[in-house]
């Protein structure tokens, strides 16, 4: 580049220090939002990552009939170091007469350091407890386990031994249940020995911790020529994160869409910002090529300056993320984001900064070199104008108007550049409002039963008795939750009766309508979509070898499975599968306190869950709600100064000449205000308008793609948007009012254009 | 004043200027003939809207021409891009301007050297370039003040430094005190006499005819045709005819 480019690129960026740090500061909020988000997502679609590299996890699992030496599997080349081996066998755990294949395996007291298990709850094994064992979360979450609760294995010997849960933990090494069976246990050694006394009967699993992950196949192949027939089954990460994958799609969904529509508001910013700047330039770039620089110097170097701020903030974009990810959220986010997203993230913003910046280059290098051919145009009357004039509207308003639209083109910028943020702020309100709403009212979503009881000791009947005896406990629906088999898939969906056909669960229907008779079913969106079938057809599946016809009479809103749930009234279910039932599901007074309710139930001996709200499952929502709106204001804030700026720049000598037609300060200043806030109005109106209309529609769609279904949206509140919409008018004003007051106070010379 | 063998500064041949107004067609520029010789001054007269800055503008290249030739330094260049038009300019050119047309976020330092920058000179030689330019003007300890902190003869003469940056063959002048009080007119036009002492090619267009009578030779337009082109000797002495009368007619 010629020093003299660069001469100017440092007096324009040395003249407006505070609009280039807004531009950086946009684009590195954009970028840290990005990277934070798919962060989240990706480790919330994918926990495998943060967990095999918090449990310093083990690449390949090798099964053995013995225990091979380590010293053999250590010296293999690629192994850094080893798991085990630990002796495992399997048992049956035994609950309400329900039986479940179990794995027990035996761990150290002391937590390995590979493959070690992550604590969630309670403790981990302490050898003055010998019964007090450690159960895999997923598989302690479905079979209703909770720290201090007992529950009985039986080996396969036939005894039954008591152990007790001390507490449960996930690990990176092994899928979640029940995608992955049998369930996980860690046993001490000596509680495995009482379980299984005969070694014959068990086998030995080891873990090898590689130096290169990408030569898993290489190092598994040689393990098991060196453990010569030996090896009774492999598995290594790769299926391990396969079965992991894709946990939460709704997530995954709307951090992809805040992120897509911030890209979309930060290069409206950015192009705005840039082409507002180079506009009003227009004198000086016609100076310049007046003085011999080329039309393709004037683009390098317009191009150059503005596209260096936008990298500029990619780069700290970057660094911010790395750092919330590392500090903020050091409890949730273990491993930073992988390199394809983040290389993808940082060189498609920087690809769609460029472009943002060269199309007003481009322009502005097409300034004629005459300099003054290049004065702003001049504004005329617009029929708006002249009406308010007859109507003998205040002056100030008048010619506020008249300015606002004097140039078409930034004019309409302006207003999209701050509709766009505000329809994403309202469609973030739109969420919030649908979280509240899952908090408030579960029942619409699927969850009227707050608390779900099993008998555990008790018969069911006495179990139905006892909560609904509780003073809190409207209803108690008795169900059943079962594995069907459906044509044509390879596993099994959740089937779910609940309530009976005369007295049915309050299922939340969306479609269609409820089961009214045996053999009638409702189903989820995911589930719908699983079977490529629509509300009105018949389906067949096979409940516990018995096959079951029935026919999707209702769309209910689903909030387990991803919506692959079918649910069918109790009577529907052959009697061996429906009776007794397993859980209650309870219907609670409002205003009652399911944990209040809970705890009593749980001191009648009754064993309660209680529903997790889906409120709950998306509160990281919430906070990426909030991180947006201060970006997004912070992009209309760029927006807005670029407007007010040059707003002031293109009438600083229509202000000289209101003033000799005898206008106060304070009409000249309400004149400058009205000229940026009409755009400010009309753009935050259009905004807030446009993102009520979409936001439920939107939140439905992202419903349906995530299996729960439409039906969830709510457009925000009426009072909460208006409220919105007035802060971001009164914050736009103010920020315009402050040059205002200054060009107004000021003694604007006659300056020439 | 010059010999035959060299090639004139600047020469027109049949220049025409045709603007579309609206659809219309308003012709600024109707065919003029001008030759100007290395080391002559010339003043461009002639009332509002006779052609003059357009004339003046196109034979810098700030605006094309409809027809005719142009030729700088015996090199025709009507016919150059955009681009090689502000190559010669860089090299050949000098511009000053009614209104200064300084950037206003550079020190007049930074103004000054600008144009030296441009053509590849090394920073060193661009501030010695410099130094000398402002201390000739008088504005040596002006050198990192920004343009809006001067006074506007102060601005015209730092506009005159980086018009003269190069040394340009032909400094093109479009109203040069248009704007500016008649004492600050006195200053910039005695620089301008001084730098036409020095063997400067000056043209300039000015409607005020205390500032035609410094050049050697005044050319008059009246709706974009030359009416009188004639020799001034001395301000002093220039008999009250041609120029002079329309000028003072049309006030």
């Amino acid at each position: 580049m010629n020093p003299a480019e660069v001469r100017w690129i440092r007096a324009d960026l040395r003249a407006r220090r505070v609009q280039a740090l807004l531009a950086v500061l946009a684009v590195t909020g954009i970028v840290t939002a990005l990277i934070t988000a798919a962060t989240l997502l990706e480790d919330g679609t994918n926990p495998w990552r943060g967990l095999f590299e918090r449990g310093n996890g083990a690449h390949v699992w090798i099964h053995t009939k013995d225990a091979p030496d380590p010293a053999t599997l250590r010296t293999l080349n690629g192994v850094a170091d080893l798991a085990g081996p630990y002796r495992s066998a399997p048992a049956t755990l035994s609950q309400e007469g329900k039986k479940t294949p179990v794995a027990l395996r035996e761990t150290p007291a002391v937590p390995p350091s590979v493959g070690r298990p992550l604590m969630r709850e309670g403790r981990w094994l302490d050898p003055r407890d010998p019964r007090g064992v450690v159960v895999e979360r997923s598989f302690a979450r479905a079979l209703g386990l909770r720290p201090g609760g007992p529950f009985s294995v039986v080996g396969l010997n036939g005894a039954t031994h008591t152990l007790t849960v001390a507490g449960t933990a996930e690990s990176g090494d092994q899928g979640f249940y029940p995608e992955w069976a049998p369930g996980l246990v860690w046993t001490l050694p000596q509680t495995l020995a009482q379980v299984e006394p005969k070694v014959a009967r068990s086998e030995s699993v080891t873990g090898l911790r590689l130096a290169d992950p990408d030569a898993t196949a290489l190092v598994a192949q040689r393990a098991i020529t060196k453990l010569a027939g030996q090896v009774q089954r492999v598995s290594t990460w790769h299926e391990v994160r396969a079965s992991m994958e894709l946990d939460n799609r709704l997530l995954g969904v709307l951090l992809g869409l805040f992120g897509a529509a911030g890209l979309v508001a930060a290069v409206l910013a950015i192009a705005n910002a840039t082409g507002g700047r180079i506009l009003s330039q227009r004198r000086d770039i016609a100076t310049l090529k007046s003085l011999g620089f080329t039309r393709r110097q004037v683009v390098r170097m317009l191009v150059v300056e503005h596209g260096s701020l936008g990298l500029l903030g990619i780069a700290l974009g970057v660094l911010c993320g790395r750092l919330i990810t590392v500090y903020a959220l050091a409890e949730t986010v273990v491993v930073p984001l992988s390199s394809a997203p983040l290389l993808g993230i940082a060189f498609g913003t920087a690809l769609v900064v460029l472009v943002a910046v060269w199309l007003p280059a481009w322009r502005g290098g097409r300034t004629p070199p005459l300099p003054a051919a290049a004065a702003p145009p001049r504004g005329h009357l617009s029929r708006a104008a002249r009406l308010a004039f007859l109507v003998r509207l205040p002056p100030a308003l008048v010619l506020g108007a008249r300015d606002a639209f004097t140039r078409r083109l930034p004019a309409l910028l302006t207003a999209f550049g701050l509709a766009i943020p505000m329809m994403m702020i309202t469609i973030g309100l739109g969420y919030w409002a649908t979280l509240d709403d899952f908090r408030d009212r579960p029942e619409q979503v699927g969850q009227a039963a707050a608390l779900t009881v099993r008998p555990g000791m008790m018969t069911s009947e006495d179990a139905h008795r006892v909560a609904l005896a509780d003073p809190d406990v409207v209803a108690a629906f008795p169900g059943t939750e079962v594995d069907a088999l459906v044509p044509g898939q390879t596993r099994t969906v959740r089937a779910r009766a609940l309530g009976t056909v005369s007295d049915p669960y309050p299922f939340a229907v969306v479609e269609g309508r409820l089961f009214r008779d045996r053999g009638e079913a409702v189903a989820g969106q995911g589930l719908l979509d699983l079977l490529n079938v629509r509300v009105g057809d018949r389906t067949r599946l096979t409940i516990g070898g018995t096959p079951l016809i029935v026919r999707i009479v209702g769309r209910v809103l689903e909030p387990e499975q991803d919506g692959e749930v079918l649910s069918v009234a109790l009577d529907s279910l052959a009697p061996k599968d429906a009776v007794p039932p397993q859980f209650y599901g309870l219907v609670l007074r409002e205003g009652a306190d399911p944990g209040a309710v809970r705890s009593r139930l749980q001191g009648e001996a009754l064993e309660v869950s209680q529903a997790v709200s889906l409120a709950d499952r998306l509160s990281v929502i919430r906070v990426i709600i909030v991180a947006l709106v201060v970006v997004l204001a912070l992009i209309g804030l760029a927006n807005l100064l670029t407007a007010s700026a040059l707003g002031l720049r293109d009438h600083a000598l229509d202000l000289a000449v209101l003033k000799a037609m005898g206008l106060t300060p304070r009409q000249v200043m309400a004149t400058l205000v009205t000229g940026t806030g009409l755009l400010v109005v009309l753009g935050v109106g259009a905004g807030a308008a446009a993102g009520a209309l979409v936001s439920s529609g939107l939140i439905d769609l992202q419903g349906a793609a995530s299996g729960i279904g439409a039906g969830i949206g709510r457009a925000p509140a009426p009072l909460t948007l208006l409220l919105a919409v007035l802060v971001a008018v009164g914050a736009a004003l103010l920020v315009a009012l402050i040059p205002a007051r200054k060009a107004a106070r000021a003694r604007i010379p006659v300056t020439p254009r | 004043m010059s010999m035959v063998s060299t090639p004139p500064a600047l020469r027109t041949v049949n220049l025409v200027k045709i603007y579309q107004t609206g659809g219309l067609p308003v012709p600024a520029v109707r065919g003029v003939d001008l030759t100007v010789r290395p080391g002559e001054f010339v003043a461009v007269m002639g009332p509002s809207g006779s052609g003059k800055s357009t004339l003046v503008h196109m034979l810098g290249g700030l605006d094309t021409r409809t027809s005719g030739e142009i030729w700088v330094e015996g090199t025709r260049a009507d016919t150059l891009g955009e681009s090689a038009w502000a190559l010669l300019r860089r090299q050949k050119i000098g511009f000053v301007f009614q209104f200064f047309n300084l950037v206003d976020n550079m020190t007049v330092a930074d103004n000054v050297e600008l144009p030296a920058l441009l053509v590849g000179a090394s920073p060193k030689h661009a501030r010695e370039r410099r130094d000398y330019l402002l201390g000739e003007l008088g504005l040596s300890g002006k050198a990192d003040a920004a343009p809006a902190q001067l006074s506007g003869g102060e601005q015209q003469r730092v506009a005159l430094a980086r018009a003269l940056a190069n040394q340009p063959q032909v400094l093109l002048a479009d109203e040069p005190t248009g704007n500016l009080d008649s004492r600050n007119t006195k200053d910039v036009l005695r620089l301008l006499g001084e730098v036409h002492r020095q063997g400067q090619t000056i043209v300039l267009v000015t409607h005020d005819a205390r500032v035609a009578g410094l050049a050697d030779r005044v050319v008059t337009l009246l709706d974009g045709q030359i009416v009188d082109d004639g020799a001034v000797l001395s301000a002093r002495r220039r008999p009250k005819s041609g120029a002079g009368d329309v000028v003072e007619l049309r006030g």
